[in-house]
Protein backbone atom coordinates (compact mmCIF):
# COMPACT_ATOMS: atom_id res chain seq x y z
CA UNK A 1 0.00 0.00 0.00
CA UNK A 2 1.18 3.36 -0.77
CA UNK A 3 2.37 5.99 2.02
CA UNK A 4 -0.79 8.04 0.65
CA UNK A 5 -3.45 5.52 1.16
CA UNK A 6 -1.90 4.39 4.77
CA UNK A 7 -1.83 7.89 5.90
CA UNK A 8 -5.69 8.06 4.71
CA UNK A 9 -6.23 5.09 6.65
CA UNK A 10 -4.43 6.14 9.95
CA UNK A 11 -6.59 9.53 9.63
CA UNK A 12 -10.05 7.61 9.34
CA UNK A 13 -8.67 5.48 12.18
CA UNK A 14 -8.01 9.13 14.06
CA UNK A 15 -11.48 10.46 13.39
CA UNK A 16 -13.18 6.89 14.54
CA UNK A 17 -10.98 7.05 17.60
CA UNK A 18 -11.67 10.77 18.24
CA UNK A 19 -15.36 10.39 18.00
CA UNK A 20 -15.35 7.48 20.72
CA UNK A 21 -13.63 9.51 23.33
CA UNK A 22 -15.47 12.52 22.19
CA UNK A 23 -19.02 10.79 22.94
CA UNK A 24 -17.84 8.58 26.21
CA UNK A 25 -15.46 11.19 27.52
CA UNK A 26 -16.63 14.60 26.51
CA UNK A 27 -19.28 14.52 29.10
CA UNK A 28 -16.89 14.34 32.03
CA UNK A 29 -14.99 17.02 30.51
CA UNK A 30 -17.31 19.96 30.80
CA UNK A 31 -15.86 22.61 32.47
CA UNK A 32 -18.66 25.61 33.55
CA UNK A 33 -20.90 22.66 31.43
CA UNK A 34 -19.31 23.17 28.10
CA UNK A 35 -17.49 19.76 26.71
CA UNK A 36 -14.53 20.56 24.23
CA UNK A 37 -15.14 19.14 21.04
CA UNK A 38 -12.14 17.14 19.29
CA UNK A 39 -13.57 17.09 15.92
CA UNK A 40 -13.26 20.07 15.07
CA UNK A 41 -9.92 20.38 16.58
CA UNK A 42 -8.68 17.35 14.02
CA UNK A 43 -9.94 19.22 11.08
CA UNK A 44 -8.18 22.45 12.22
CA UNK A 45 -4.86 20.44 12.72
CA UNK A 46 -5.43 18.80 9.06
CA UNK A 47 -5.41 22.34 7.54
CA UNK A 48 -2.52 23.50 9.60
CA UNK A 49 -0.69 20.45 8.87
CA UNK A 50 -1.98 19.53 5.11
CA UNK A 51 -3.09 23.02 4.13
CA UNK A 52 -6.74 24.12 2.50
CA UNK A 53 -7.57 20.92 0.66
CA UNK A 54 -6.68 18.79 3.47
CA UNK A 55 -8.56 20.88 5.93
CA UNK A 56 -11.94 20.56 4.10
CA UNK A 57 -11.73 16.89 3.41
CA UNK A 58 -10.84 16.10 6.95
CA UNK A 59 -13.15 18.41 7.84
CA UNK A 60 -15.99 17.27 5.86
CA UNK A 61 -15.69 13.55 7.04
CA UNK A 62 -15.12 14.84 10.89
CA UNK A 63 -17.80 17.05 11.00
CA UNK A 64 -20.64 14.32 8.98
CA UNK A 65 -19.06 11.54 11.33
CA UNK A 66 -20.31 13.99 13.99
CA UNK A 67 -23.58 14.88 12.93
CA UNK A 68 -24.12 10.98 12.99
CA UNK A 69 -24.55 11.18 16.58
CA UNK A 70 -26.53 14.04 16.42
CA UNK A 71 -30.73 14.16 16.66
CA UNK A 72 -31.63 17.84 16.78
CA UNK A 73 -29.40 19.36 13.80
CA UNK A 74 -29.19 17.73 10.18
CA UNK A 75 -27.23 15.82 8.77
CA UNK A 76 -24.56 18.02 7.20
CA UNK A 77 -24.58 21.28 9.44
CA UNK A 78 -21.53 20.07 11.19
CA UNK A 79 -20.15 18.47 7.48
CA UNK A 80 -20.27 22.39 6.35
CA UNK A 81 -18.91 23.83 9.43
CA UNK A 82 -15.90 22.13 9.91
CA UNK A 83 -15.34 21.96 6.29
CA UNK A 84 -14.68 25.40 5.81
CA UNK A 85 -13.15 25.56 9.40
CA UNK A 86 -10.84 23.18 8.26
CA UNK A 87 -10.28 24.95 5.03
CA UNK A 88 -10.15 28.67 6.24
CA UNK A 89 -6.78 27.24 9.11
CA UNK A 90 -4.97 25.53 5.81
CA UNK A 91 -5.57 28.62 3.90
CA UNK A 92 -4.48 31.24 6.14
CA UNK A 93 -1.41 28.70 7.15
CA UNK A 94 -0.21 28.99 3.84
CA UNK A 95 -1.14 32.17 3.06
CA UNK A 96 -0.30 34.30 6.08
CA UNK A 97 0.62 32.56 9.14
CA UNK A 98 4.34 32.42 10.46
CA UNK A 99 5.96 29.59 12.16
CA UNK A 100 5.48 29.91 15.85
CA UNK A 101 5.23 27.46 18.70
CA UNK A 102 2.32 29.22 19.63
CA UNK A 103 0.79 28.78 16.14
CA UNK A 104 -0.95 25.15 16.70
CA UNK A 105 -2.87 26.79 20.47
CA UNK A 106 -3.25 30.19 19.22
CA UNK A 107 -4.82 28.82 15.52
CA UNK A 108 -6.97 26.16 17.61
CA UNK A 109 -8.71 28.66 20.19
CA UNK A 110 -9.46 30.97 16.94
CA UNK A 111 -10.32 28.04 15.08
CA UNK A 112 -12.62 26.80 17.24
CA UNK A 113 -14.32 29.79 18.62
CA UNK A 114 -14.96 30.54 14.76
CA UNK A 115 -16.34 27.16 14.49
CA UNK A 116 -19.14 27.53 17.19
CA UNK A 117 -20.29 30.87 15.50
CA UNK A 118 -20.39 29.50 11.87
CA UNK A 119 -21.67 26.77 13.22
CA UNK A 120 -24.74 28.60 15.05
CA UNK A 121 -25.27 31.12 12.53
CA UNK A 122 -25.63 28.63 9.63
CA UNK A 123 -28.05 26.18 11.84
CA UNK A 124 -30.25 29.45 12.44
CA UNK A 125 -30.09 30.02 8.59
CA UNK A 126 -31.07 26.74 8.13
CA UNK A 127 -34.03 26.76 10.54
CA UNK A 128 -32.52 25.59 13.47
CA UNK A 129 -33.59 28.41 15.44
CA UNK A 130 -33.58 26.12 18.69
CA UNK A 131 -29.58 26.42 18.98
CA UNK A 132 -30.20 29.86 20.01
CA UNK A 133 -33.05 29.18 22.20
CA UNK A 134 -30.30 28.30 25.44
CA UNK A 135 -29.75 32.45 25.39
CA UNK A 136 -26.13 34.62 24.79
CA UNK A 137 -24.85 34.12 27.59
CA UNK A 138 -24.38 30.11 26.96
CA UNK A 139 -23.39 31.07 23.71
CA UNK A 140 -20.75 33.00 24.76
CA UNK A 141 -19.75 30.69 27.55
CA UNK A 142 -19.94 28.01 24.79
CA UNK A 143 -17.62 29.98 22.84
CA UNK A 144 -14.71 30.94 25.15
CA UNK A 145 -14.61 27.72 27.46
CA UNK A 146 -14.73 25.23 23.99
CA UNK A 147 -11.70 27.68 22.16
CA UNK A 148 -9.68 26.67 26.09
CA UNK A 149 -10.53 23.70 26.00
CA UNK A 150 -9.14 23.79 22.37
CA UNK A 151 -5.86 26.17 23.38
CA UNK A 152 -4.63 23.27 25.95
CA UNK A 153 -5.33 19.95 23.75
CA UNK A 154 -3.85 21.29 20.50
CA UNK A 155 -0.48 20.71 20.82
CA UNK A 156 -0.96 16.60 21.55
CA UNK A 157 -3.79 16.56 18.93
CA UNK A 158 -1.34 18.01 16.65
CA UNK A 159 1.09 15.73 17.73
CA UNK A 160 -1.13 12.52 16.72
CA UNK A 161 -2.12 14.12 13.83
CA UNK A 162 1.06 14.82 12.23
CA UNK A 163 2.02 11.21 13.29
CA UNK A 164 -1.34 9.91 11.29
CA UNK A 165 -0.53 12.09 8.15
CA UNK A 166 2.92 11.37 8.00
CA UNK A 167 2.77 10.32 4.28
CA UNK A 168 0.48 12.89 3.40
CA UNK A 169 2.72 16.61 3.49
CA UNK A 170 3.24 17.10 -0.14
CA UNK A 171 0.61 19.83 0.47
CA UNK A 172 2.63 23.88 0.28
CA UNK A 173 4.19 24.33 3.75
CA UNK A 174 4.54 27.79 5.13
CA UNK A 175 7.92 28.86 5.95
CA UNK A 176 9.81 31.75 7.43
CA UNK A 177 12.48 33.82 6.10
CA UNK A 178 15.19 35.28 8.52
CA UNK A 179 13.31 38.53 8.83
CA UNK A 180 10.11 37.33 9.60
CA UNK A 181 8.42 37.42 6.25
CA UNK A 182 6.59 34.24 4.60
CA UNK A 183 6.95 32.46 1.74
CA UNK A 184 5.50 29.34 0.37
CA UNK A 185 7.45 26.42 -0.61
CA UNK A 186 6.32 23.18 -2.13
CA UNK A 187 7.70 19.54 -0.58
CA UNK A 188 8.15 16.98 -2.46
CA UNK A 189 5.50 13.77 -2.11
CA UNK A 190 7.29 11.02 -0.37
CA UNK B 1 1.35 27.83 -12.89
CA UNK B 2 2.04 24.85 -10.57
CA UNK B 3 0.59 27.16 -7.29
CA UNK B 4 -2.28 28.49 -9.47
CA UNK B 5 -3.85 24.68 -10.38
CA UNK B 6 -3.04 23.89 -6.90
CA UNK B 7 -5.12 26.57 -5.88
CA UNK B 8 -7.76 26.01 -8.64
CA UNK B 9 -8.35 22.44 -7.54
CA UNK B 10 -8.54 23.55 -3.80
CA UNK B 11 -11.20 25.77 -4.73
CA UNK B 12 -13.10 23.21 -6.83
CA UNK B 13 -12.46 20.63 -3.78
CA UNK B 14 -13.99 22.91 -1.25
CA UNK B 15 -17.35 23.84 -3.62
CA UNK B 16 -17.92 20.38 -4.24
CA UNK B 17 -17.54 19.34 0.09
CA UNK B 18 -19.76 22.26 0.43
CA UNK B 19 -22.25 21.29 -2.35
CA UNK B 20 -22.25 17.87 -0.14
CA UNK B 21 -23.19 18.96 2.85
CA UNK B 22 -25.48 21.20 1.65
CA UNK B 23 -27.64 18.86 -0.07
CA UNK B 24 -27.64 16.29 2.88
CA UNK B 25 -28.54 19.38 5.17
CA UNK B 26 -31.48 19.89 2.35
CA UNK B 27 -32.24 16.09 2.19
CA UNK B 28 -32.70 15.32 6.01
CA UNK B 29 -34.66 18.79 6.63
CA UNK B 30 -37.04 17.27 3.89
CA UNK B 31 -37.12 13.96 5.42
CA UNK B 32 -38.39 15.60 8.99
CA UNK B 33 -36.98 12.76 11.02
CA UNK B 34 -38.05 10.07 8.18
CA UNK B 35 -36.14 8.61 5.42
CA UNK B 36 -32.43 7.87 4.34
CA UNK B 37 -30.56 9.64 6.83
CA UNK B 38 -32.42 8.56 9.86
CA UNK B 39 -31.23 5.65 8.47
CA UNK B 40 -28.20 6.49 7.63
CA UNK B 41 -28.11 7.35 11.83
CA UNK B 42 -29.76 4.44 12.63
CA UNK B 43 -27.00 2.55 11.02
CA UNK B 44 -24.06 4.44 12.28
CA UNK B 45 -25.36 4.07 16.19
CA UNK B 46 -26.07 0.31 15.86
CA UNK B 47 -22.26 -0.25 14.16
CA UNK B 48 -20.78 2.05 16.68
CA UNK B 49 -22.81 0.85 19.63
CA UNK B 50 -20.24 -1.91 20.76
CA UNK B 51 -17.60 0.16 20.26
CA UNK B 52 -19.14 2.66 22.43
CA UNK B 53 -19.57 0.48 24.74
CA UNK B 54 -15.85 -0.85 25.58
CA UNK B 55 -14.62 2.62 25.24
CA UNK B 56 -17.11 3.58 27.79
CA UNK B 57 -15.98 1.03 30.01
CA UNK B 58 -12.33 1.51 29.44
CA UNK B 59 -12.47 5.05 30.18
CA UNK B 60 -15.30 5.58 32.83
CA UNK B 61 -12.20 5.61 35.77
CA UNK B 62 -10.30 7.97 33.95
CA UNK B 63 -14.10 9.89 33.29
CA UNK B 64 -14.72 9.45 37.13
CA UNK B 65 -11.16 10.84 38.05
CA UNK B 66 -11.99 13.71 35.50
CA UNK B 67 -15.26 14.87 36.63
CA UNK B 68 -14.06 14.33 39.98
CA UNK B 69 -11.23 17.20 39.64
CA UNK B 70 -13.48 19.48 37.29
CA UNK B 71 -15.88 19.52 40.27
CA UNK B 72 -13.95 19.37 43.13
CA UNK B 73 -15.24 22.29 44.90
CA UNK B 74 -19.06 21.51 44.31
CA UNK B 75 -18.12 18.20 45.13
CA UNK B 76 -16.40 19.24 48.42
CA UNK B 77 -19.49 21.62 49.35
CA UNK B 78 -22.19 18.55 48.29
CA UNK B 79 -19.91 16.29 50.46
CA UNK B 80 -19.93 18.69 53.63
CA UNK B 81 -23.91 19.41 52.80
CA UNK B 82 -24.54 15.58 52.71
CA UNK B 83 -22.48 15.05 55.86
CA UNK B 84 -24.47 17.30 57.49
CA UNK B 85 -27.72 15.85 56.71
CA UNK B 86 -26.90 12.28 57.43
CA UNK B 87 -25.97 14.25 60.73
CA UNK B 88 -28.78 15.92 61.74
CA UNK B 89 -30.97 12.28 60.74
CA UNK B 90 -28.85 10.33 63.10
CA UNK B 91 -29.42 12.89 65.82
CA UNK B 92 -33.20 12.60 64.94
CA UNK B 93 -32.47 9.04 65.08
CA UNK B 94 -33.99 8.12 62.13
CA UNK B 95 -30.75 5.58 61.27
CA UNK B 96 -29.40 3.62 58.87
CA UNK B 97 -32.34 1.71 58.36
CA UNK B 98 -34.33 5.11 56.47
CA UNK B 99 -31.07 5.62 54.51
CA UNK B 100 -30.89 2.24 53.30
CA UNK B 101 -35.14 1.83 52.46
CA UNK B 102 -34.23 5.42 50.49
CA UNK B 103 -31.04 4.00 49.01
CA UNK B 104 -32.64 0.56 48.16
CA UNK B 105 -35.96 2.75 46.18
CA UNK B 106 -33.45 4.69 44.30
CA UNK B 107 -31.34 1.54 43.44
CA UNK B 108 -34.50 -0.30 42.33
CA UNK B 109 -35.66 1.24 39.39
CA UNK B 110 -38.42 -1.32 38.88
CA UNK B 111 -40.08 -0.59 41.91
CA UNK B 112 -40.64 3.48 41.07
CA UNK B 113 -44.03 4.07 42.00
CA UNK B 114 -45.12 6.96 39.64
CA UNK B 115 -44.88 3.82 37.00
CA UNK B 116 -47.25 1.76 37.76
CA UNK B 117 -48.57 -0.89 35.64
CA UNK B 118 -46.35 0.42 32.65
CA UNK B 119 -43.75 -1.79 31.29
CA UNK B 120 -40.77 -0.80 31.46
CA UNK B 121 -37.17 -1.83 29.65
CA UNK B 122 -34.20 -0.47 31.69
CA UNK B 123 -31.39 0.70 29.88
CA UNK B 124 -27.46 1.29 30.48
CA UNK B 125 -26.31 5.06 28.88
CA UNK B 126 -23.38 4.61 26.50
CA UNK B 127 -23.02 8.33 25.64
CA UNK B 128 -23.85 11.08 27.92
CA UNK B 129 -23.96 13.43 24.83
CA UNK B 130 -21.19 16.11 24.90
CA UNK B 131 -22.54 18.07 22.05
CA UNK B 132 -22.85 22.17 23.79
CA UNK B 133 -26.17 22.49 22.08
CA UNK B 134 -28.41 19.73 22.35
CA UNK B 135 -29.01 17.01 25.67
CA UNK B 136 -29.18 14.47 24.63
CA UNK B 137 -28.09 10.59 25.94
CA UNK B 138 -27.32 7.38 23.90
CA UNK B 139 -29.05 3.73 25.51
CA UNK B 140 -27.84 0.46 24.66
CA UNK B 141 -31.53 -0.70 23.90
CA UNK B 142 -33.35 -0.18 21.00
CA UNK B 143 -36.24 -1.79 18.75
CA UNK B 144 -35.04 -4.85 19.85
CA UNK B 145 -36.17 -4.20 23.28
CA UNK B 146 -40.03 -2.40 22.01
CA UNK B 147 -38.56 0.73 21.85
CA UNK B 148 -39.78 3.39 19.91
CA UNK B 149 -39.58 7.24 19.11
CA UNK B 150 -41.62 9.66 21.37
CA UNK B 151 -41.74 7.16 24.75
CA UNK B 152 -41.37 8.63 27.66
CA UNK B 153 -37.74 7.86 29.90
CA UNK B 154 -36.99 7.92 33.64
CA UNK B 155 -34.53 7.32 36.57
CA UNK B 156 -35.12 6.71 39.96
CA UNK B 157 -36.05 10.68 40.93
CA UNK B 158 -38.44 11.27 37.85
CA UNK B 159 -38.60 12.15 33.98
CA UNK B 160 -35.24 12.04 32.19
CA UNK B 161 -36.44 13.02 29.03
CA UNK B 162 -37.99 11.06 25.43
CA UNK B 163 -36.80 8.69 22.96
CA UNK B 164 -35.84 11.07 19.67
CA UNK B 165 -34.19 8.58 17.87
CA UNK B 166 -33.94 4.67 17.32
CA UNK B 167 -31.90 1.81 15.94
CA UNK B 168 -31.78 -1.50 16.57
CA UNK B 169 -29.36 -1.25 19.54
CA UNK B 170 -29.56 2.14 20.18
CA UNK B 171 -31.99 4.77 21.13
CA UNK B 172 -31.00 8.59 21.60
CA UNK B 173 -32.94 9.88 24.57
CA UNK B 174 -33.43 14.57 24.46
CA UNK B 175 -32.98 15.00 28.04
CA UNK B 176 -36.09 17.77 29.80
CA UNK B 177 -33.17 20.30 29.90
CA UNK B 178 -32.70 20.07 26.07
CA UNK B 179 -34.13 23.76 24.29
CA UNK B 180 -36.60 21.45 21.78
CA UNK B 181 -38.25 19.74 25.04
CA UNK B 182 -41.20 20.64 26.57
CA UNK B 183 -44.03 18.73 28.59
CA UNK B 184 -47.24 19.57 30.49
CA UNK B 185 -47.22 19.57 34.02
CA UNK B 186 -49.90 20.28 36.78
CA UNK B 187 -49.28 23.30 39.07
CA UNK B 188 -52.70 22.56 41.26
CA UNK B 189 -56.03 21.19 40.91
CA UNK B 190 -57.02 23.84 39.09
CA UNK B 191 -53.93 25.15 36.55
CA UNK B 192 -51.56 23.29 34.25
CA UNK B 193 -48.65 24.78 32.39
CA UNK B 194 -45.77 23.36 29.98
CA UNK B 195 -41.85 23.30 31.33
CA UNK B 196 -39.39 23.84 28.40
CA UNK B 197 -35.71 23.16 28.59
CA UNK B 198 -33.64 25.88 28.38
CA UNK B 199 -30.07 23.83 28.45
CA UNK B 200 -27.79 21.70 30.49
CA UNK B 201 -27.10 23.69 33.36
CA UNK B 202 -30.06 25.83 33.40
CA UNK B 203 -34.04 25.24 35.17
CA UNK B 204 -36.86 24.56 33.23
CA UNK B 205 -39.10 27.42 32.22
CA UNK B 206 -42.82 26.95 33.02
CA UNK B 207 -45.36 28.58 31.13
CA UNK B 208 -48.66 28.88 32.74
CA UNK B 209 -51.74 28.14 30.69
CA UNK B 210 -54.59 29.85 32.67
CA UNK B 211 -57.38 29.73 30.30
CA UNK B 212 -60.62 29.02 31.81
CA UNK B 213 -58.69 28.88 35.58
CA UNK B 214 -60.43 30.55 38.49
CA UNK B 215 -56.87 31.61 39.95
CA UNK B 216 -53.31 32.08 39.02
CA UNK B 217 -51.38 29.40 40.63
CA UNK B 218 -49.49 29.42 44.51
CA UNK B 219 -46.55 27.50 44.41
CA UNK B 220 -43.61 26.98 46.99
CA UNK B 221 -40.26 27.04 46.47
CA UNK B 222 -39.13 23.01 46.82
CA UNK B 223 -42.83 22.12 45.61
CA UNK B 224 -42.55 19.00 43.67
CA UNK B 225 -44.40 19.01 40.08
CA UNK B 226 -45.54 16.72 38.02
CA UNK B 227 -46.57 15.50 34.52
CA UNK B 228 -50.36 16.17 33.69
CA UNK B 229 -50.65 13.64 31.48
CA UNK B 230 -53.62 15.31 29.62
CA UNK B 231 -55.11 14.21 26.30
CA UNK B 232 -52.47 14.49 23.17
CA UNK B 233 -49.90 14.87 26.31
CA UNK B 234 -46.65 12.32 25.01
CA UNK B 235 -46.34 11.34 29.06
CA UNK B 236 -48.76 9.85 31.28
CA UNK B 237 -49.45 11.64 34.37
CA UNK B 238 -48.01 12.30 37.77
CA UNK B 239 -44.52 11.99 36.74
CA UNK B 240 -41.98 13.65 39.18
CA UNK B 241 -40.25 16.23 36.52
CA UNK B 242 -39.37 18.91 39.27
CA UNK B 243 -39.31 21.38 41.92
CA UNK B 244 -39.84 24.84 42.47
CA UNK B 245 -36.92 26.50 41.53
CA UNK B 246 -38.39 30.21 41.98
CA UNK B 247 -41.84 31.38 41.77
CA UNK B 248 -42.58 35.25 40.94
CA UNK B 249 -45.75 37.15 39.82
CA UNK B 250 -45.13 40.90 39.56
CA UNK B 251 -47.95 42.95 40.07
CA UNK B 252 -50.21 43.51 37.10
CA UNK B 253 -49.28 40.50 35.63
CA UNK B 254 -51.37 37.52 34.66
CA UNK B 255 -49.22 34.96 34.85
CA UNK B 256 -46.14 34.08 37.45
CA UNK B 257 -42.91 33.45 36.60
CA UNK B 258 -41.91 29.88 37.36
CA UNK B 259 -38.89 27.58 36.86
CA UNK B 260 -38.12 24.20 37.94
CA UNK B 261 -35.36 22.63 39.58
CA UNK B 262 -34.81 18.99 37.71
CA UNK B 263 -35.39 16.19 40.26
CA UNK B 264 -32.94 13.76 38.58
CA UNK B 265 -29.55 14.64 38.37
CA UNK B 266 -29.16 15.04 34.61
CA UNK B 267 -25.23 15.05 34.87
CA UNK B 268 -25.17 11.48 36.26
CA UNK B 269 -26.57 9.20 34.40
CA UNK B 270 -26.27 5.43 34.64
CA UNK B 271 -29.23 3.11 34.23
CA UNK B 272 -32.85 4.48 33.04
CA UNK B 273 -35.93 3.43 32.69
CA UNK B 274 -38.07 3.44 28.82
CA UNK B 275 -41.71 3.31 29.22
CA UNK B 276 -43.26 1.24 27.05
CA UNK B 277 -46.44 3.65 26.49
CA UNK B 278 -47.80 5.62 24.13
CA UNK B 279 -50.45 8.07 24.20
CA UNK B 280 -54.57 7.40 23.89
Amino acid sequence: MSPRVVARLRIGLLLVVAILIQTTLGNDLRAFGVAPDLMVLVAICAGMTGGAESGAWVGFWAGLITDLFLVTTPLGLAALTYCLIGAGVGALRSWVLPESRLLAPVAALVGTATAVLLWVVLGDMLGQGQLLDAGRTWLIRVVVVEAGWAAVLALPVSWIYGWAARGLVGADRVGSTGGGAVRTERVPLR
Amino acid sequence: MAVYRRSSRTRYVLAVLVLAALTLVTIDARSNGTGVTSDIRARANDIFSPLQRATHAALQPIGNFLTGALDYGSLRRENQRLRDQVAALQNQSVQAGAEESAAAQVMALRDLPFVGSISTVTAQVIDNGSSNFETAVTIDKGTNRGIAVNQPVVAAGGLVGTVQAVSVTTATIVLITDPAFNVGVRLDAANVGTAQGLGLTEPLRVTVDTTGAPHVPKLVKGQAVVTSGLEYENFPPNIPVGTVASYSLTAGAIEPDITLTPLVNLNQLNYLDVLLWSPQ
